[in-house]
């Protein structure tokens, strides 16, 4: 096979294969190159039948039946499956709400005038916030609101509570149907908890009980810790605007000090972007040669400043260790969640700095510098400046950006998909009624080797658009679809008629940017502000969602979050419970019974996407729409 | 002429040869399709546990000259032309055990086999990946071991590396963690010491 041919197997897009080159030549491992090594993995894994939470085992379940079909304790597939899943969601859960609590930390101390260089940028959206949270808005002053709206956050998070605040938002028939199963999340850190107590040897071991207990605690991520962190990123940042703004590596300048932030939460970027606009310190990089400053995103927290601020955004999840190959980023910083523990030996082959700045995410080989909310301001301005130092330590034949940036249009939040619609959802129903927009699809998640870099994404976006289906994407899809310049009004072009008319009307590309990952509960708002606008269930509603190539746990309580709050899910990769028949039989057949959604598996983009059309054309004909028949 | 060569010191039991052999002998081919086949796979490498609760990987070893050959009454069981692997007709087997009987490593088991004739019992056991190999494949359970436990190579060559360790181990002068390199002449010299002190005493 050629040289050429070997990377155009790893990833579609022009960057990936130009920088996988380059990583080869400069002799860098890749995540590509681990995942190689690691095949074939563990069969009893991908099945998820195997167990390592007491000391009795480890213990593995053979699919074959030769061997044991128990474990020491006696759980048999479906409990081994069930619990492992069960983990699955409450690592994932944990981890959108701690992001959640961290930005509730930083709102307190905005109260508290204790958090230089942070404010509340949308006081219109903490007033409306807070009086969700029964907060008294008359006549307070925003000081005085904000620590209250905090405090009655940091109550959802607890004990006391029996059900979330922000529930409320979701349509009553859905709250029913959650009451009803008795899977009404009650407190964010306790439902997590509680599936750590569920999961442990000899608690619970009705497979069944414990997948809605998972349900469970994904609702208190999706209608908690995650909505929570959504929200107050507006409040603290500002709510998202339609913005223009470029991706892929070409961002990177040549003639600039490039300086990455990777990672999840706003907390630290939004300081990096205050520093890297700082008059001193552009005077100070200009004095070193440099024509200025450019900050560029990856991941997350690379979406979080593209939303708000429109800065441009180096790559996704699998553009992480190539982005450091171009030999031409001075800084990257960090705080946490999806960074490669392989990015600082990387970073050591070049003259990039690898800064941690979390106390709860140290990585090997980056330089530690914590960030909290009273020194942030501060302590980024030292960061930058140290960048800045770094620019003449560039090689200069080294440096090596090969493609131009895409265009593309980012900023959709809710509020701003209103305001493009005139300021209600009219409009919007009633394309979806006429049939012009068929419906919506939320193409969200991660990369993961195990499918080409972007083909998942990007192919089933292309197939749903063409079918007039509006979609809406977040995450690492959300950057593919940009790249692949899905996102720029001309799309519309590579649209099916009915969408074509609609987008060139409102003037807004066929892909909507809605956000980060903890922003996926924009897509729930959404939603459930048509259902409620029409009467009916969020279920009932002709929508769906995808994760083609996801990887991370995350992923699953989003998923799981998803499915439970009635969206239909495609996932690329298959989940490990393959080893569970029931299991497997609930999460793609009997849910539909209980939650009035299902998962489904489907690696192929292109099934996928035949998945979701014959899923949409069948809530369009329940809701007596006009409809097509597709068998 | 390469073959398979089981290191047991290395096998940490996690028993991803059994996984891999099954799905070898499957007929999708991949795990997850091979879960649902009937009759369901049956791996050819069966790994046991020794007094330690350490791991053993017992697989068949193509002896020459096989017992199970000559034991083979219907005279299923026969020779590949290179003259490496011993292989079980399934079309002849009658299912008689003799075969097992006089396997001294019991390495031969009885299932239904997708490759088998439909809805009969046969003895099963290791065909060294044969389809594999014509492919230009590793036999499954040397690919899925990660700690070299079984290996694809000739016996000579890695008996040749284990002489190499061995007599690495060997060598006079070895320093180890900072004491002093093994000199012989110290024994005896503090032999004497004892000796001397002895004697006064």
């Amino acid at each position: 096979m050629s040289e050429k041919e070997k990377y155009e197997e790893l990833t579609i897009t022009e960057d990936g294969k130009l920088m996988l080159k380059k990583a080869e030549a400069d002799g860098i491992e890749t995540v590509w190159d681990r995942y190689k090594k690691q095949l074939p993995q563990c069969g009893y894994c991908e099945l998820g039948l195997s167990c390592r939470n007491c000391a009795m085992g480890p213990c593995r379940i053979d699919p074959f039946g030769e061997g044991p079909q128990k474990g020491v304790c006696g759980a048999d597939a479906d409990i081994i499956v069930a619990r492992n899943l069960g983990r699955m969601i409450a690592a994932g859960a944990a981890a959108h709400s701690d992001h959640g609590r961290d930005l509730v930390e930083v709102l307190r101390n905005v109260a508290e005038g204790k958090a230089p260089g942070y404010e509340i940028r949308d006081e219109d959206k903490l007033r409306r916030v807070a009086v969700e949270y029964g907060v008294e808005v008359d006549g307070k002053s925003t000081q005085d609101i904000a620590k209250e709206l905090a405090y009655a956050m940091e109550e959802d998070y607890g004990t006391r509570k029996k059900a979330l605040t922000l529930l409320k938002r979701a349509p009553e028939k859905r709250r029913q149907i959650w009451d009803k199963l008795g899977i009404t999340p009650r407190g964010i850190d306790r439902e997590t908890s509680e599936m750590m107590h569920r999961t442990h040897m000899g608690v619970d071991n009705d497979w069944a009980n414990l997948l809605l207990h998972g349900l469970r605690n994904a609702l208190s991520d999706g209608w908690g810790g995650s909505m929570i962190a959504t929200e107050v990123s507006d409040i603290l940042f500002g709510t998202p605007k339609p913005t223009e703004s470029t991706v892929n590596l070409g961002v990177l300048k040549e003639d600039e000090v490039n300086i990455v932030v990777h990672g999840h939460n706003p907390v630290v970027s939004e300081m990096i972007y205050q520093a890297a606009n700082d008059e001193e310190l552009i005077n100070l990089a200009k004095e070193k040669g440099a024509r200025g400053i450019n900050l560029v995103g990856l991941c997350c927290t690379g979406n979080e400043l593209l939303m708000r601020r429109g800065i441009p955004m180096a790559g996704n999840h699998l553009m992480t260790e190539l982005v450091i190959v171009t030999g031409a980023v001075e800084m990257i910083l960090v705080d946490y969640q999806c960074i490669m523990p392989s990015l600082g030996h990387i970073a050591s082959c070049y003259h990039t700095k690898m800064v941690s700045t979390s106390d709860k995410a140290k990585y090997p080989e980056m330089e530690h510098h914590e960030f909290h909310p009273h020194n942030a301001r501060e302590l980024a301005k030292k960061l930058v400046r140290e960048a800045i130092e770094n620019f003449s330590n560039r090689t200069p034949g080294k440096v090596y950006i090969p493609v131009e940036p895409i265009k593309l249009t980012s900023g959709f939040s809710v509020e701003a998909i209103l305001e493009a619609l005139g300021g209600s959802l009219e409009p919007l129903i009633n394309v979806i009624k006429e049939g012009k927009v068929r419906g919506i699809a939320g193409i969200v998640g991660c990369n993961n080797p195990k499918i080409k870099h972007d083909l998942g994404h990007v192919t089933l976006t292309k197939r749903l658009i063409e079918n007039d289906i509006l979609v809406v994407d977040t995450g690492c899809a959300a950057i593919a679809n940009g790249k692949a310049g899905l996102k720029v009004l001309e799309a519309a072009n590579m649209a099916g008629n009915g969408l074509k008319e609609v987008c060139n009307l409102l003037k807004i590309p066929p892909v909507l940017h809605v956000g980060s990952c903890v922003d996926n509960v924009r897509i729930l708002v959404a939603v459930a502000a048509l259902a409620n606008e029409l009467g009916v269930d969020m279920s009932d509603l002709p929508v769906a969602g995808a994760a083609p190539e996801w990887y991370s746990e995350k992923a699953v309580s989003i998923g799981s979050y998803m499915v439970g709050s009635g969206i239909f899910t495609v996932l690329g990769p298959m989940p490990p419970i393959l080893g569970s028949k029931n299991v497997v039989q609930l999460l793609t057949s009997g849910l539909s019974e209980i939650v009035g959604a299902t998962f489904a598996v489907e690696p192929d983009p292109e099934k996928a996407a035949t998945l979701i059309i014959k899923h949409i054309e069948k809530k369009r004909k329940s809701l007596g729409l006009p409809y097509n028949e597709l068998v | 002429m390469k073959s398979v060569v089981v290191r047991p010191e290395r096998c940490v039991g996690c028993m991803q040869c059994m996984i891999a052999c099954a799905v070898a002998h499957s007929r999708s081919k991949t795990l997850f399709g091979a879960i649902q086949e009937h009759p369901k796979p049956s791996s050819r490498i069966h790994i046991g546990a020794g007094l330690f609760r350490e791991a053993f990987p017992n697989r068949c070893r193509h002896c020459d000259p096989a017992p199970c050959y000559f034991a083979c009454l219907p005279g299923a069981i026969f020779r590949s032309e290179d003259g490496e692997t011993v292989v079980i007709d399934h079309g002849r087997c009658i299912n008689c055990a003799s075969c097992a009987m006089v396997c001294p490593f019991g390495v031969i088991r009885y299932h239904q086999d997708v490759f088998a004739p439909p809805n009969k019992v046969v003895a099963i056991k290791c065909d060294n990946c044969m389809e594999r190999q014509e492919k230009g494949m590793v036999p499954a359970c040397v690919e899925a071991c990660k700690t070299g436990a079984l290996v694809f190579e000739d016996v000579n060559v890695t008996l040749a590396e284990k002489t190499a360790e061995v007599s690495r181990a060997a060598s006079a002068g070895i320093v180890e963690g900072g004491k002093e390199p093994f000199n012989p002449m110290n024994v005896l010299n503090k032999h004497r010491e004892i000796l001397e002190s002895l004697a006064k005493n």
